[in-house]
Parts: C-alpha cells; sequence; structure tokens
C-alpha cells in the first residue's frame, strides 16, 4: 500500500513537472482514441445491418424446365458441396405460380387466363450468413450460371456490391486509425516519458545513490504512462458518446437511423478500448524506460 | 549477491584495492583498510590524495581497478546492480557537491532518503524537524535547497545521508564550508549517531577535526596510506594485513 502512494505521488510529480506535453499526449491519445472508435462503431453498425439484410438474401436460379428427381438430385450434389451454401429449395413451376398468385392477393383476377405454368421453375440457393457469403457470391453466382439447363441467376447484386465494398473501405479505415492508435499511444507517450526522464535525471541518480530498487524508480513512469492512456482513451470515448448522441438527435425520425439500427458499444467493448489504449501506452512507456533509463 | 565474507564486527574491509581512472590516472594504489564496527575513522591528505575516490568505492559509486572491497557483510564488487540498494540502505553518504534538488525544499531533499525505504509520513516529518534542529535549520523547512547557503546546503546533505541511521556514514569534506560553531553541531551530531553504534568514516583535510582526537587517522598521499593503521584486534576477526596477504596468495 505504502509502495503505490510512493508510486503514485512519483507519477503525479512527473505529470505535473512536464504538464504541456502531458497535455499534447492526452489530447493525441484522446483523439486517436476517438477516431478509432468512430469507425469501429461504424463497422460494428454495419456488420449487425448486414445480418439483418442477409435474412432476406438469397440467390433465385431460373431453370427452363422442371428438374426431374435424378437432376434435382444432381443440383443439389453440385450447389450444396459449397460450403457457404446453407441450403437450398426446388420451386416447380405450379408452386412459382402459386407464390405469385398470393403475393397479387385481392388482385388474382389479373392472372385470368394465364396458364398455370407461365412461370420457370427454379432453384432457390440460401447462402450461410456470414458477410464472407457476400463477397462470395458473385463468384458463386457465375458458377450457378455454368449448370447445365439454367436459364439466369439473380440476386440483389447491386446492393450487396456497394455494401461489401463499404465493408471492405471500412477495414481499411479501422486497420489505418488503428496504426495511428498504436503509433501515438506508443511514441507520444514514449516520447514524453522521455522529456520526464531528463527532466528528473538528478533526482533519478539521487534516488539510486539513497537505496531506492530499480522498481521504485520505473513504477512511477510505468504508472504515468498507463495514466495518460487510461485517462486519454476515457476522454476519447466519453467524446464518442457526445458524438454519438449527437448523431442520433439529429437524425432522428424518418431518416436512415430509424431504418437501420445504430447502436453504442456496450460496456464491456467500452472497457476493452480503454484497457488496449491504456496497455499500449504502458508499452510505449516501458520502451521509454528501457531506451533512456540506465540504472 | 551479499555474501558474509566478513565477521560482522567488521564494517569496512578493503584489501589492495586499486582504482586506475581512465586513461592512466592512478588514484588509489593497493589500499588495505579494515573499519571496525562503532569505530570513527577520519581520512585525511591533500586535495587528489584519493580521499573521494575511497569514498565512492566503498559506497559503490565506483568499480575498484583491482582488489577486494567488503562493506557491512556485502562483496561489493560481486553485488549486482540490481541489488546495489541494499549496499546503499546501509551507507549514508554525505558527498562534497552535496547532490540536493535545487528546486525542492529543504524537508524535501532529507525526506527522500527515508522515502526510499517506505518510512511513514509521520515518521518522516518527524525525523526530518529533529535533524534539521540539531543542525541549527529549523527555520529552513520549507526552504528550496537552491536558496540555501553552501553551508546550509552541506547541512542538509549530512542531514540526509544520517536520515535513515545508517550503519556507516561516510562523510566527504563534511564541514568545508562551515564555521566552527557549526562546525561542533556537526561533529556533536555524528557523535551521537557514533554512540548508537554508526561507523563513520569521514575524509577531510580541516586538521582541527581530528588533532586532539582518540579516534583512528589515516593520511593518504598520492593513492597510498602513509601511516600505518593500528591492526583490529584479534576477537574482532583477522587482521587486514594477514587478510590482504591471503589475498594476495589466492590471486597469485
Amino acid at each position: 500500500m505504502r509502495f503505490w502512494t510512493v508510486v503514485l505521488r512519483h507519477a503525479c510529480r512527473n505529470m505535473l513537472l512536464t504538464w504541456k506535453s502531458q497535455c499534447m499526449t492526452l489530447f493525441t491519445v484522446s483523439l486517436s482514441v476517438l477516431i478509432f472508435s468512430f469507425f469501429y462503431l461504424i463497422y460494428a453498425n454495419a456488420l449487425h445491418i448486414g445480418a439483418e439484410l442477409d435474412d432476406d438474401l438469397r440467390l433465385v436460379v431460373y431453370l427452363d424446365e422442371d428438374p426431374s428427381p435424378p437432376l434435382q438430385e444432381e443440383y443439389r450434389h453440385k450447389i450444396l458441396k459449397f460450403d457457404q451454401v446453407d441450403h437450398i429449395e426446388f420451386i416447380s413451376r405450379e408452386l412459382a405460380y402459386k407464390r405469385f398468385e398470393q403475393q397479387l392477393g385481392d388482385n388474382t383476377d389479373v392472372l385470368t387466363g394465364v396458364p398455370t405454368d407461365f412461370l420457370p421453375a427454379s432453384i432457390e440457393v440460401y447462402p450461410v450468413r456470414t458477410l464472407d457469403s457476400l463477397s462470395r457470391i458473385k463468384r458463386f453466382s457465375d458458377y450457378l450460371q455454368t449448370l447445365p439447363g439454367v436459364l439466369k441467376v439473380q440476386y440483389g447484386k447491386e446492393w450487396i456490391e456497394r455494401f461489401y465494398a463499404f465493408i471492405q473501405l471500412m477495414r481499411v479505415i479501422i486497420l489505418l486509425s488503428g496504426s495511428l492508435l498504436i503509433m501515438t499511444t506508443t511514441f507520444m507517450v514514449a516520447h514524453t516519458i522521455r522529456l520526464t526522464l531528463f527532466a528528473r535525471q538528478h533526482e533519478l541518480e539521487l534516488l539510486r545513490l539513497v537505496g531506492a530498487t530499480n522498481h521504485y524508480i520505473r513504477m512511477p513512469f510505468l504508472l504515468e504512462g498507463a495514466l495518460q492512456g487510461g485517462i486519454g482513451a476515457s476522454c476519447g470515448m466519453g467524446a464518442l458518446l457526445v458524438l454519438y448522441n449527437w448523431i442520433t438527435l439529429q437524425f432522428a425520425g424518418p431518416a436512415t437511423i430509424t431504418l437501420f439500427p445504430f447502436a453504442f458499444f456496450q460496456w464491456t467493448e467500452v472497457l476493452a478500448i480503454i484497457a488496449i489504449a491504456t496497455l499500449l501506452c504502458v508499452v510505449g512507456s516501458f520502451s521509454a524506460i528501457r531506451r533512456f533509463l540506465h540504472l | 549477491m551479499n555474501s558474509e565474507t566478513s565477521p560482522p564486527s567488521i564494517m569496512i574491509d578493503l584489501i589492495k584495492v586499486s582504482k586506475v581512472y581512465p586513461p592512466d590516472v592512478q588514484a588509489i594504489s593497493d589500499i588495505s583498510l579494515t573499519v571496525a564496527q562503532g569505530e570513527i575513522v577520519f581520512l585525511t591528505g591533500m586535495s587528489g590524495a584519493g580521499k573521494t575516490t575511497l569514498l565512492r568505492l566503498i559506497s559503490r559509486m565506483e568499480r575498484p581497478t583491482k582488489g577486494m572491497v567488503d562493506v557491512a557483510g556485502i562483496d561489493v564488487i560481486k553485488l549486482s546492480p540490481r541489488n546495489i540498494h541494499l549496499l546503499r540502505r546501509k551507507v549514508g553518504m554525505a558527498y562534497q557537491d552535496f547532490k540536493l534538488l535545487p528546486e525542492r525544499t529543504v524537508a524535501d531533499n532529507i525526506a527522500i532518503a527515508m522515502e526510499v525505504v517506505y518510512r511513514p509520513r509521520s515518521f518522516i516529518e518527524r525525523r526530518t524537524r529533529e535533524l534539521l534542529e540539531q543542525l541549527d535549520l529549523t527555520r529552513k523547512y520549507h526552504t528550496r535547497a537552491g536558496e540555501l547557503s553552501r553551508g546550509e546546503q552541506q547541512r542538509v546533505a549530512i542531514a540526509r545521508a544520517v536520515a535513515n541511521s545508517p550503519e556507516i556514514i561516510l562523510a566527504d569534506e563534511p564541514t568545508g564550508n562551515l564555521d566552527a560553531e557549526t562546525t561542533g553541531r556537526v561533529m556533536a551530531l555524528f557523535e551521537r549517531l557514533n554512540r548508537k553504534g554508526a561507523t563513520l568514516l569521514i575524509a577531510t583535510h580541516d586538521r582541527s577535526l581530528f588533532q586532539d582526537t582518540a579516534h583512528r587517522v589515516i593520511e593518504l598521499r598520492f593513492g597510498r596510506i602513509r601511516s600505518p593503521q593500528p591492526e583490529v584486534p584479534e576477537d574482532n576477526g583477522e587482521p587486514a594485513e594477514e587478510m590482504a596477504a591471503s589475498f594476495q596468495e589466492t590471486e597469485q
């Protein structure tokens, strides 16, 4: 207990000694965490939206005629050999007509005189509900097109491609902002700790002479890094919460937010981001100690 | 780590110790010295005689080029940097250049030695006030060390060295900037600590300190001991010369 009191006092003294650099570091860490978590929040929500849209996702393979049972078996075998396929359904011309009739509801009279086999038979292919399946759907669709007796393959091509491109873009942005977070936290913290080390050089030498352990000398600097990370990341997450509330207020009503759910992180996710940022800052602090503190 | 190489009654044991500073400055040559527990030893000699180097070797601020240094049962040469605090907590040193933190208060400068051994705040404050009173610095408690005169700084350095009541006190020119009265106060403090069991090694060229003393006085000249030092009584352990001889044999 006494040890941690002393360490905390030294860490606070260090931070006061180089308060200008400390403020800069806190600001940079906060901003990095804000940028990273903002894009991550969008990405997480996009994944959620993607999962919901996936529920309606299917490929419809139109056939030139109703497949015979052996041919159905062959189609089943050729389609189900793909891991990405969840299940398939054969829709006969008759069943297609019935479905269409149901969809028309009270307007079924428009079908008067239309033969019940005017709609083509089809196979409905339901892919596994993962985002990766989206990226493979185009290739899978090309494959299905090559099967015998296939007239046409249909799926929500445009939105899938755009959505997938968006997800890819988000991944790149998250990767870049994640790298920015790592660089700023480790380098900025390392730089600030280095300044503190120089500012307290005489005191550190003296501490050594009066019998301080290496642990006693190093720990305040590690704690300083942890405080910078913890406080900076908490500020960043706080700013994100404010931004999130502002966005939800701005887009409240009949706009996109109501169409697509836009939720904030769970508390566990918030704590995980703060913990990771803190850990990165401790790593930055540790690297500065290793390089510049010679005991 | 710390090996019990000498009997507990011998606090400082130097055998055939030499120190050469690069490129080839011979600071001390083949010094053998034994200081028993509770002894006060004055180390005298001209500037550059090797007094400070000897104290720095004992406190492991320097490593000898040759020889053996054993302090309070710790083999100083084998002591790893990680465990150096074990030695430094047994040895309090008042430096010739004071080594004070000028931006910090007098109280902070003294407290630093007690903080590293996790003394409670109340103890630190009480002990600091007590030492400042004994050294006539009571009013300087909150003064920044950089604002003190050299004589006052010297006393603060002494207070810090003795704050933890260490087993060994090394004082490098402790009265160099002090008037006769304050010198008397410092020496009285040293005597009090000595009566409580502390071993003192005082490097000085102030003859008035040891003129009429009953304590041992060792003169250094050109890095060697000039005056013969009396042997430590047989029952206290092996005499220094014998140990030196045995060390020499081991080396050969």
